[in-house]
């Protein structure tokens, strides 16, 4: 008897502290990978957003909010774990979703998000399907593969005069898309596609098919994996097994990792990634932000961007109901550390892909797409 | 010719890191009809501790001048630690359970490979380790192949490693007891044989191997990460099967034929790469269906060492 009034108490006590703590936090999610191959950009993308709610604070915070803070959840780059984390976040009564990063994982979890109308922003996702479904709160900061695909292509026949190219995915649904985007293109452009291989996530042996490559010599290896991990293994052995091909890798493989790892056998490899200009104050402002996570990653600048326009968005709405915050993101018209925002009517935001290559260790800028010019 | 050649070199790589580490699980199962699933967390733990060791020896500057006695302290260093790992985890979570049902061993061995590799995780981190040095970039050309150095040190240290196996297992008194425990536990025991100290040593020897193996991996692919003794470890288990479990030449047998596999799916089967894994198994699968003890699997049942 006494155990189940003790019981009893204790309870109540619970539901009256969970009663009485009124909602003053606003609570915003982030949805990518935490571990496992992916971890990298994953946790840039979570660091993104505290970066971006350490900005909002010092601008005087969010009216009628004590505190902002981000629940980062892990999707794994998996969609069965992007569901479980995305139906995490819609208990928790977030507004919105920065993420995720694989698109395989932004799919589904959109679906469920957008179910509850909760806005998604995903700073990394570039398959040109997560626009295209006409999901009502579905936004996007990176580019679009059907445009990263024509910029690549593009530097191939204007820029490096190849003829052959060989192209080699890892089956996901970024990476393939892209390639097959790629191979379209290509023929199309009078490229001949010698082969279209795949390999699986998580080998570490390449040397079979870069052996083929070897032996195919194509004018260009078209290199389309969904990691800086797999980018940097399958660097060293391409340039153990003599590969003379030009490398032209994507926004995937692009990270500060895969200088780390491959170190000179990435020098000389050509990437496909959005036009940032490191110089504007946007930028700096940023990277002083995000100082205490260390060197910004691939996607830092995007998840940064993202958030930070969801939280003014907040702000300027006064609400956190969707269609009202959704008005506000529309109106932005906002320069960003990565980009000039302006949502298109999809939830796009416009693609500004350029040629970068890995010089010393550093990524420079290349090649510029839209006038044929060198940097 | 020469990119049958090429690829036969790739496949005799792979398969000598495939051997060394099913070498582990087959010396083990053959003592005392166990399958170690944290084998392959032993295996990533030696890759780390190579990092480790080799990322100190660089700081210090010791790696410009004498890279080769770098490798080999690293080496011996890491083995060492990992055969003490093994043998910890023998103590701790399959002797006490040495006479309960081999199901509950067997659950043992899963939640300590879990155990294992969340540990890696949580002290070693999420990311990739790079190798600190580019041992691996250098090569010589053979006629129009192209042979690396670490592909070189891979096949010697595999061949090498093996014929001191075998010399322990056959000419020295340790492994004499090991054959003989292997044989009868409880006949060996009763003639003088501290069977506990055999077992521990076996569990140190394979660990040793699979150590070697994870150094070998990180050099030669140039980098080390916390999950990596997942897959390898799985497909060593299917090489030691496939030779026969318990039988170390089919161990050495089974990991060559599993890589050999993967790397010519890869080069002759349209979309191979894809499906190579499948072959593997698939071979896997084959063999045992017509020879149900493996490759060198003798039809007997105390399975030799």
């Amino acid at each position: 008897m006494k155990r189940i009034l003790c019981l009893t108490l204790t309870l109540g006590l619970l539901f009256a502290f969970t009663a009485g703590a009124k909602a003053e936090v606003l609570k915003i999610g982030s949805l990518s990978p935490l571990t496992g191959p992916y971890a990298a950009d994953g946790n840039d993308i979570a660091n993104g957003v505290r970066a971006a709610i350490k900005v909002i604070k010092d601008e005087g915070g969010i009216e009628g909010y004590e505190d902002i803070v981000v629940l980062a959840q892990d999707s794994a780059c998996d969609p069965r774990q992007a569901m479980a984390a995305a139906n995490k976040l819609i208990n928790e009564g977030v507004p919105g979703v920065i993420g995720a990063y694989c698109s395989s994982a932004t799919m589904p979890s959109s679906e469920a998000l957008m179910e509850e109308d909760i806005i998604m922003i995903t700073p990394a996702s570039t398959n040109e399907k997560i626009t295209e479904r006409g999901l009502e709160y579905m936004f996007r900061m990176c580019g679009r593969d059907d445009d990263q695909s024509k910029a690549a292509v593009k530097f191939m026949t204007d820029h490096l005069d190849a003829k052959t190219i060989f192209i080699v995915d890892d089956k996901t649904t970024y990476s393939q898309g892209l390639a097959d985007n790629v191979r379209k293109l290509a023929e199309e452009a009078g490229l001949e596609v010698i082969a279209h291989d795949h390999v699986n996530q998580g080998d570490k042996d390449f040397s079979a098919v870069l052996t083929k490559i070897k032996r195919a010599n194509p004018d260009v290896f078209y290199m389309s994996l969904q990691n800086s991990s797999s980018g940097a293994l399958m660097l060293i052995q391409a340039r153990r097994a003599g590969i003379e091909a030009a490398i032209v890798a994507q926004d995937a493989v692009y990270h500060p990792q895969l200088i780390q790892n491959a170190k000179e056998a990435a020098d000389g490899v050509y990437l496909t990634f959005g036009f940032i200009d490191e110089e504007k104050p946007a930028f700096k402002k940023f990277k002083d932000a995000y100082a205490e996570f260390g060197e910004p990653g691939a996607y830092s600048g995007y998840s940064y961007d993202a958030a930070y326009i969801l939280l003014s968005a907040i702000k300027n709405a006064g609400t956190t109901d969707a269609a009202a915050v959704k008005a506000e993101i529309m109106k932005m018209d906002y320069e960003g550390a990565t980009k000039h925002v302006k949502f298109m009517e999809n939830g796009d935001s416009g693609s500004n892909y350029v040629i970068r290559v890995i010089k010393d260790g550093e990524y420079v800028n290349y090649w510029d797409p839209n006038t044929g010019e060198l940097y | 010719m020469d990119y049958f050649l090429q690829q036969l070199i790739n496949g005799l790589t792979l398969g000598g890191v495939y051997a060394l580490v099913a070498l582990g699980y087959t010396m083990v199962y053959g003592i005392i009809q166990l399958i170690n699933f944290a084998h392959g967390e032993i295996f990533a733990a030696g890759g780390y501790m190579g990092v480790i060791l080799l990322s100190f020896l660089a700081a210090n500057g010791l790696m410009e001048t004498s890279p080769w006695l770098c490798l080999g302290i690293s080496l011996a260093l890491a083995m060492g630690y990992c055969a003490m790992l093994a043998m910890a985890v023998e103590k701790v979570a399959y002797k006490p359970l040495r006479n309960s049902s081999r199901l509950s061993v067997l659950l043992s061995a899963l939640g300590m490979s879990i155990f294992l590799q969340n540990g890696l995780m949580l002290t070693q981190g999420v990311y990739d380790k790079a190798y600190p040095i580019a041992f691996t970039s250098g090569g010589f050309d053979l006629g129009s192949l192209h042979i690396n150095y670490m592909q070189v040190i891979i096949l010697s240290l595999t061949a090498g490693l093996l014929i001191a196996l075998n010399t322990l297992v056959f000419k020295t008194r340790i492994g004499r007891a090991m054959r003989a425990t292997a044989q009868d536990k409880v006949m060996a025991a009763l003639v003088g044989i501290n069977s506990n100290r055999v077992i521990a040593t076996t569990f140190a020897i394979g660990a040793g191997l699979a150590a070697a193996a994870g150094i070998m991996v990180g050099l030669y692919y140039g980098s080390v990460r916390y999950d990596m003794g997942f897959v390898p470890g799985i497909k060593a288990f299917a090489a030691a099967v496939l030779g026969g479990i318990g039988n170390i030449t089919g161990a050495m047998i089974g990991g060559l034929i599993i890589g050999m596999v993967e790397i010519f799916a890869a080069a002759y089967i349209p979309h191979g790469g894809e499906y190579k894994d499948v072959f593997a198994f698939v071979i896997l699968i084959l063999v045992l269906y017509f020879m149900p003890t493996g490759i060198m699997g003798e039809n007997v049942d105390d399975t030799r060492v």
